[in-house]
């Protein structure tokens, strides 16, 4: 079932690819949608059936084949599966089946083509499940190189797909800054591959994490000087994730990959791609629990691109952009999760966030769909009426973004949207982990979250509401989407209102909800487990003590269950015991962004305007997204080009070229020459050279040989 | 190795007589013969009168394969004097290798002969 | 004595065949019978190949060591022999259309080829000079043969004086080595030279070593190459570029390995500089050639380089590469004259490399093939071409000569480009091409035959590899 899941959107992808001219359009089109719907509902099945103690170490391979064999690098292409790449899996299928279905009315018509002569719509199709092969090849790797190639393969999507337009120099712009921006991250990673093989001497998943604790005693010389082999290691890991998840300094890309089709967006750069960074981490917490220092430098990160890109996402004007950065955000809300070392938040999160945020891109898709590709939100307003299906699936979304809910109360688990109830475990871990940077991390967070609030009501109050701006002439044509856009925006809204509700406890309720989900073995159970004669017991060893009781927990074995958690990790537990007032600041966050976007954008329409002038600067900084861009244009594209260039022309251009052409062009020519006038036709000439010839050779002889 | 290169030592003698003499007999000319030239001396001669064309003059084509010819039997005779010569102590061997040989000349004699070769005409 | 007969049977087959056929020319229908005589000589060639290839294996000596028969001059032979016989039947239509086909002919090609099976079974100076001096005195005939054209007389005559100044070095060569030696045998002078080696006989070596040069035409012994191959009737040419080279390249490796084995660092320098020589000299002056008969004899300057960097290295394996070279070579070139013979306009044989332009168009199926062998004689890969350059230069990395390898892959660089211009011309070219179309089966067959043995040979070769390493292990040990 597991290769079904894994190849079904390959074989697709390759039917789509290259047998539409065979099957016809519409068929190839027919047929990756219905691949994905099938692994989408086995990805179902397999969660929801999946028990993790059911095999060795919460986790079981099926191997396909045997992959590389170099040296004492041995290994096969497998699939693990284990509660993450459960979870994964049905993150990315149902929302890749979703968006193939949406693209069905979204790629109806494209004015970037001309519909007689060229059919861009199997490609497409073909792309978003080759995309999907490779998102499941990376969360279903059993070894780090496996993971690479789908990370590899991801990226490879992406770039196509950001580029679909391909006569758009913008797009061809952004697809490459896509790449290269990823290269830098990949470069992490790889090097972080390479040292993790270099200490452990496997990449196989199982071998790594058993190695583990001893990796964390060693150390390793890299560069000028020696570091903890462990901190290194995940250090580069991360900045591997860094890349992918776009995290502050490498996130320059992702707003730009806005120019490819909307329901990539939606499925690579908000909803799957995008979080392999934190899976990454998630995958790697074995590693990660034992690298302190990494671990709080993932939370600076985190926080300062979940504040950064909050505050960039309040000015923007394209309706794109602004859920663009409101990924980034939520993505850096992951990494604090993951930072603090609660990585059950942060897949939680990662889970919630994908069914809302797609939901929220799909939702814009059908808006700029309905205004014929229009996509800047001054031209909009007052849609509700002509987009009644959109805007109820856009208020859903921003309701879950947001963290609507009721606080405080508790029946079983919290009443109110998936945001709410997974946003408000982030803030509250970061709160009860106490360190210097996630305290700092929790008024951030915040601060973010008041921030999330404007702008996602700023985009609906300027989209939905108020007068009907721009051009005339495409408001009176604004229609509301096809029904094979709007089903999916259904089908995830109920996602967005009941994800947070349902899942609460297997991710967030407690220490021993949280281990039993994920498989967690704790170190006498594990070694129960090892005698095949006793019986599993699970759950038992963990007494919580909800009645301010010490709190223990007991240790656990690296690799044992699909997340570590570490002896002195406590912040799941006491993230539940935060005073009130944390609990209710996200929702009070929330709803002052609320206000704040409410005066605003329906009562005093005139105010941003009137801000925006009186603190110029400060517009111009946050609408210039923080001049990040123009730094690195002066910091590395400027030298590089002129680097480029001077290789180009000087480098390349007059000494190779130069030198081979003056080679081939000059001397090989002068020397033909020479040989054609020694070629003269007389006998004598003829005798002649052969004299000298064997006049060179019996000198030669004579020099050199009869020693 | 001397032993060897001894035996070459009458070949050098003869060598060494030849040059000499050459050289003897060229400076005695140089040094000995009285110079008393004129126009008539120092042309060419040519039968008691004067040279009436160029001395580089092309020959027919048939005096070559003649003289060829010639050769070609000229040699075969060559070959067939020590053969006749020792004719008592040779083996059938011998006897056998110099009638393939001759066989090998004939047929070749028949050739140019049905070919023409022979008729100057 | 019968033995000795018995080992040089396929030779006397030959002679007699030869000497029988001109008595039955001369007094039967003259030239009347000529193309008859193609078509039998060729099956005898034939046949006579498959009896020197089917015999059996081992070593024999004729006449007290002065005729070997191994594995070595078996895979000669047979090479010889085939292609002699493939040109034969290039020959016949081109010749008879000409008025050239006197049946003289196909009786030389025997005997020169006769020439050339005592070159490569020479265990003796003084066989090794006859079996090369038949071989000359045929081809001085048959270079000649278009009587009443300048062009060819002149290269009749140009190749005899040369070879004869050629055979002066190489006897001079045999008689100092003979001085030192005290024998002609080459069993009796590889013991000369053991331990202190004289001099003189290395100056006979480098004399001898001069006269086969002149044989295989390398540099700077090749400058009769270019005039002959011009000059000479086409099929004479393609004969000239295969068979007497396998002969004399066979003839090269038994002295040096035969009566030199002992004193490889001597004669190794020698082969390096003419080999060196060969394949820049070959590579740079083709560039400049409009007649495609001189750019094949500048290609084969070049060949012959690449054949003489695999004698270079002085192991068995730098004589199996050699040895799988030239089998390469020799088919590679059957093609390729194939189709030169090929060319033509209004019945009238054209030389021109420009007649060329845009003959893709024309030909397709023509055009592709002489494509791939253009491709394989550049030594692209992945076409046998490559493969036997591969092997030479891997034999001379192996045997330490790496630079050579390095100068011989420099040199293949720049003669890439002159194949590559031919096939510019075929497929870019800016005129429409007024050649000819359909033409003589026979050449049309060779053509593609030789241009699917580069494309099917890499899978192995067809075994020629396995016969070379045999016949290099007979040679060397």
């Amino acid at each position: 079932m597991e290769t079904i899941i894994l190849f079904a959107p390959l074989v697709g992808a390759l039917i789509c690819g290259f047998g539409w001219r065979v099957i016809g359009e519409v068929a190839a089109q027919w047929t990756a949608t219905l691949f994905l719907f099938l692994a989408a509902i086995l990805s179902w099945v397999t969660f929801l059936t999946f028990d993790p103690f059911a095999h060795e170490g919460g986790a079981y391979t099926v191997t396909v084949l045997r992959w590389i064999e170099s040296g004492s690098l041995a290994t096969d292409w497998a699939i693990r599966m284990d509660r993450l790449t459960a979870t994964m899996l049905i993150v990315i299928t149902t929302v890749s089946a979703l968006v193939h279905l949406y693209s069905f009315g979204y790629m109806a018509h494209d004015d970037n083509f001309d519909d007689a002569r060229e059919s861009y719509r199997p490609r497409f199709f073909a792309y978003l499940s080759f995309f999907t092969f490779a998102m499941l090849m990376l969360v279903t790797a059993d070894n780090l190189v496996q993971l690479f190639f789908g990370w590899e393969g991801v990226g490879l999507a992406s770039y196509l797909l950001i580029g679909f337009y391909f006569r758009k120099p913008s797009a061809n712009a952004a697809a490459i800054k896509a790449f290269v921006v990823n290269r830098v991250g990949d470069f992490g990673l790889a090097l972080g591959i390479f040292a993790i093989f270099l200490m452990v001497d496997s990449i196989s998943f199982n071998d790594i994490f058993a190695a583990a604790p001893e990796l964390a005693e060693k150390e390793i010389t890299f560069l000028w000087t020696t570091w903890p082999a462990i901190e290194l290691i995940c250090f580069l890991l991360f900045i591997g994730a860094m890349g992918k998840s776009a995290q502050f300094i490498l996130h320059t890309w992702l707003p730009d990959a806005m120019e490819g089709p909307t329901p990539v967006s939606a499925l690579i750069h908000a909803a799957t791609m995008v979080t392999a960074g934190v899976f990454l981490v998630c995958r790697m917490s074995p590693l990660m629990e034992f690298a302190d220092w990494t671990q709080s430098f993932i939370v600076w990160i985190g926080l300062i691109t979940a504040f950064f890109a909050a505050t960039v996402g309040l000015v923007q004007n394209d309706i794109k952009r602004v859920i663009a950065y409101s990924t980034c955000s939520q993505l850096g809300y992951m990494f604090v999760a993951a930072g603090v070392g609660v990585y059950s938040v942060a897949m939680f999160h990662l889970l919630t966030h994908a069914f809302f945020k797609a939901m929220l891109f799909l939702g814009a898709g059908s808006v700029i769909h309905g205004m014929h590709h229009e996509q800047d939100m001054r031209n909009y307003g007052g849609l509700r009426r002509k987009m009644p299906y959109t805007f109820w699936a856009m208020m859903v979304g921003t309701l879950a973004i947001t963290g609507v809910g009721i606080p405080l109360l508790y029946l079983g688990f919290p009443v109110g949207f998936a945001g709410f109830v997974s946003k408000d475990a982030i803030i509250e871990s970061a709160y009860a982990a106490g360190t210097d940077a996630s305290i700092v991390a929790f008024w951030g967070l915040v601060a973010a979250a008041l921030m999330t609030s404007f702008y996602s009501w700023r985009l609906m109050f300027l989209t939905f509401y108020g007068e009907a701006r721009g051009d005339h002439h495409t408001h009176e044509h604004a229609h509301e989407s096809p029904m094979v856009m709007v089903a999916p925006l259904g089908v995830l809204a109920v996602g967005a209102i009941f994800a947070g509700m349902v899942f609460y406890k297997p991710f967030f309720g407690s220490d021993a909800s949280v281990d039993k989900f994920f498989g967690n073995m704790k170190v006498e159970e594990h070694a129960l487990a090892e005698d095949p004669v006793s019986p599993l017991m699970l759950g038992a060893a963990h007494a919580a003590g909800e009645d301010g009781k010490e709190h223990k927990r007991a240790a656990q074995v690296p690799g044992q269950g699909a997340i570590y958690i570490a002896e002195d990790n406590h912040v799941l537990h006491e993230a539940h015991l935060v005073p009130k007032w944390v609990k209710l600041s996200p929702f009070l966050a929330m709803l002052a962004g609320f206000l704040l976007a409410y005066q605003f954008y329906i009562r005093r329409p005139d105010w941003p305007e009137r801000l925006a002038e009186n603190q110029r600067y400060l517009y111009n900084f946050l609408l210039n997204k923080w001049y990040v861009d123009e730094i690195y244009d002066f910091l590395f594209v400027k030298p590089a080009m002129w680097v480029g260039t001077f290789l180009w022309k000087k480098g390349d251009g007059a000494t190779i070229d130069g030198g081979l052409n003056g080679l081939a062009m000059g001397i090989v020519p002068f020397f033909t020459r020479l040989a054609g006038r020694a070629q003269s036709g007389y006998i004598f000439t003829y005798a002649f050279a052969m004299v000298l010839g064997i006049l060179v050779l019996v000198t030669w002889m004579t020099l050199a040989g009869g020693n | 190795m001397e032993d060897l290169l001894r035996e070459y030592l009458p070949i050098l003698i003869f060598l060494g007589i030849a040059v000499g003499l050459g050289l003897v007999l060229i400076l005695a000319a140089v040094i000995v013969a009285p110079k008393d030239a004129d126009p008539e001396k120092l042309s060419a001669y040519e039968c008691g009168f004067n040279a009436f064309d160029d001395a580089r003059m092309k020959f027919d084509v048939r005096f070559y394969l003649v003289s060829i010819l010639f050769i070609i039997f000229d040699l075969e005779i060559a070959f067939l004097f020590p053969w006749a010569v020792a004719f008592g102590d040779l083996s059938d061997v011998a006897f056998w290798s110099m009638m393939v040989f001759l066989t090998v000349l004939t047929l070749g004699f028949a050739y140019e002969w049905k070919k023409g070769a022979m008729e100057w005409e | 004595m019968s033995a000795d007969l018995n080992i040089i049977l396929p030779e006397i087959f030959l002679s007699i065949f030869a000497m029988l056929g001109l008595v039955v020319g001369a007094y039967g229908g003259k030239d009347k019978l000529a193309a008859l005589f193609v078509w039998v000589t060729s099956a005898v060639l034939v046949a006579t190949a498959a009896w020197i290839g089917f015999q059996g294996a081992g070593t024999g000596r004729a006449f007290g060591g002065m005729f070997v028969d191994d594995g070595f001059a078996r895979f000669a032979k047979v090479t010889i022999l085939l292609a002699g016989a493939a040109i034969l039947l290039m020959s016949e239509s081109y010749m008879a259309r000409r008025d050239l086909l006197r049946f003289e002919y196909p009786l030389l090609i025997v005997l020169a080829i006769v020439g050339m099976m005592v070159m490569v079974s020479a265990g003796d100076l003084i066989a090794l000079y006859m079996g090369l001096e038949l071989q000359s005195l045929a081809l001085y005939v048959v270079a000649a043969l278009r009587r009443d054209s300048v062009k060819s007389t002149e290269a009749g005559l140009k190749y005899f004086v040369l070879g004869a100044l050629s055979s002066g070095l190489l006897l001079y060569g045999a008689s100092l080595v003979y001085g030192f030696a005290g024998t002609t045998l080459f069993a009796g002078i590889i013991e000369a030279a053991e331990g202190e080696t004289p001099l003189g006989l290395l100056f006979g070596l480098a004399f001898i070593c001069a006269g086969l040069a002149f044989k295989i035409s390398a540099a700077p012994f090749h400058m009769w190459t270019p005039d002959v191959y011009e000059g000479s009737p086409t099929p004479v040419t393609a004969f000239f570029a295969t068979a007497p080279k396998v002969a004399a390249m066979g003839l090269f490796a038994r002295v040096v390995h035969d009566a030199f084995g002992g004193v490889i660092g001597d004669w190794q320098q020698i082969l390096a500089v003419l080999s060196v020589a060969s394949m820049f000299l070959g590579a740079i002056a083709a560039i400049g050639q409009t007649n495609i008969k001189r750019l094949m004899a500048y290609s084969s300057i070049a060949h012959m380089g690449y054949a003489l960097m695999g004698l270079a290295a002085g192991t068995a394996q730098g004589v199996e590469a050699m040895l799988i070279y030239m089998a390469i070579y020799v088919t590679m070139n059957i093609g390729t004259f194939a189709f030169i013979l090929s060319m033509e306009k209004d019945g009238a044989p054209v030389v021109e490399i420009n007649a060329l332009s845009l003959y893709s168009k024309r030909e397709p199926m023509k055009a592709l093939a002489m494509l791939v062998l253009l491709f394989s004689l550049a030594g692209v890969p992945p076409l046998v071409g490559f493969f036997a350059k591969y092997s030479v230069l891997l034999a001379a990395v192996d045997a330490g000569l790496a630079w050579l390898a390095i100068l011989g892959v420099v040199a293949s660089v720049i003669g890439a480009f002159y194949y590559l211009r031919i096939v510019y011309l075929m497929y870019f070219g800016a005129d429409e091409s007024e050649l000819d179309t359909g033409g003589s089966g026979i050449l049309w067959g060779f053509l593609i035959a030789s241009a699917a043995a580069m494309v099917f040979g890499v899978v192995n070769l067809f075994g020629v590899e396995g016969a070379a390493a045999a016949a290099a292990a007979a040679l060397v040990n």
